[in-house]
């Protein structure tokens, strides 16, 4: 009990603390005169060298390319231990979901959510966003589609199978498109220097790879977050109809 | 204004981590930790930085919080187990 109390006390002062430490962070904040290192690099010839508009995204797809590669693995191994923890049996008894009401009304946001999703998967180049964010929207319909009309209805509209094809199929584009790079001699995941079509600053189509490379991310983040979702809501399914009003001892 | 608004965000970002910590209820705590990161997301907005925002805005207030709560309604709970004992 005092042990617990111990502890509570601990986590009241590390909330007070780091929230002090916030606080001082951003009265000490002002605007930046000098920027060294990389970054300077970065601001200047991001643009130039990448096509993309979003610094940001150059960096994660241009120049630090095989980190975000990295990044991806690993969504992708937690993705399979996830599926293959859960993976109990081929059963498709769902609830029936939430209300009339809410069916109807979800169904007028859907179209809205995915064209969000699909925006910001496609101009990730040149407005804040990208695949990750993008592919995180789209499981978010497919996990609003669970709730609402029941993952009975979502299986059926998206199979299981179909989700793990595109997250596979979004893992492999993302290495083929770097062996492309690795083909020119320009180095793995080289965007201009491999022969990519720089386009128009600012423009849809610019940015070479960069693009691809969200197309990508975004295939492999939202089938495999919503493969996450739709194994753990199964399996509490399976077990509410397996056993309805067994009591466990 | 500006000093205003981040003490603000500041002192509910505190608020809800500490009631998100310190709370008996499994249920308050996810959402008020969803409100935690919505507050988060609206600081790093303010900040500048709106990939991260994004991001914190869809997998910790969305994502996070729906895997939370299936993960809630998944396990068995202490007062439940006593119920049924009984």
């Amino acid at each position: 009990m005092s042990k617990s109390c111990f502890l509570r006390i601990v986590t009241f002062l590390l909330c007070l603390a780091l929230g002090w430490q916030f606080w001082k962070g951003i009265l000490a904040l002002e605007p930046t005169q000098i920027i060294i290192g990389p970054a300077a690099h970065y601001i200047e010839s991001a643009a130039e060298e990448t096509g993309a508009t979003n610094i940001v995204a150059a960096i994660l797809f241009d120049y630090r390319a095989l980190d975000t590669l990295g990044e991806a693995s690993v969504i992708y191994t937690s993705v399979c231990g996830i599926a293959m923890l859960f993976a109990k049996s081929k059963f498709k008894i769902s609830s029936t979901g939430l209300s009339f009401i809410v069916k109807r009304g979800v169904s007028f946001i859907i179209p809205f959510l995915l064209l969000y999703a699909a925006g910001i998967v496609l101009m990730g180049h040149i407005s804040p966003g990208g695949g990750f964010q993008g592919g995180a929207v789209f499981a978010t319909a497919t996990i609003l589609f669970c709730i609402v009309y029941g993952s009975g209805f979502e299986a059926v509209m998206i199979k299981p199978k179909t989700k793990e094809l595109i997250e596979s199929s979004g893992a492999l584009m993302f290495v083929l498109i770097g062996f492309v790079g690795l083909w020119t001699g320009a180095g793995f995941l080289a965007n201009i220097a491999a022969g990519y079509p720089k386009g128009e600053v600012g423009r849809f189509l610019s940015g070479g790879s960069i693009p691809l490379l969200n197309i990508a991310v975004g295939m492999k983040v939202s089938a495999g977050l919503s493969t996450i979702f739709y194994s753990m809501i199964k399996l509490l399914e399976f077990e509410v109809t397996k056993h309805p009003g067994v009591k466990n001892k | 204004m500006s000093a205003l608004f981040y003490s603000f965000v500041c002192f509910f970002l505190i608020l809800t981590a500490l009631v998100a910590s310190e709370i008996k209820d499994i249920l308050s705590a996810v959402i008020s930790l969803s409100v935690f990161s919505v507050l988060l997301a609206i600081a790093f907005v303010a900040l500048q930085a709106p990939d991260v925002a994004l991001t914190q805005a869809v997998i910790s207030s969305g994502l996070i919080t729906s895997l939370f709560l299936v993960a809630y309604s998944q396990t068995q709970k202490e007062g439940r187990r006593e119920n049924d004992e009984e």
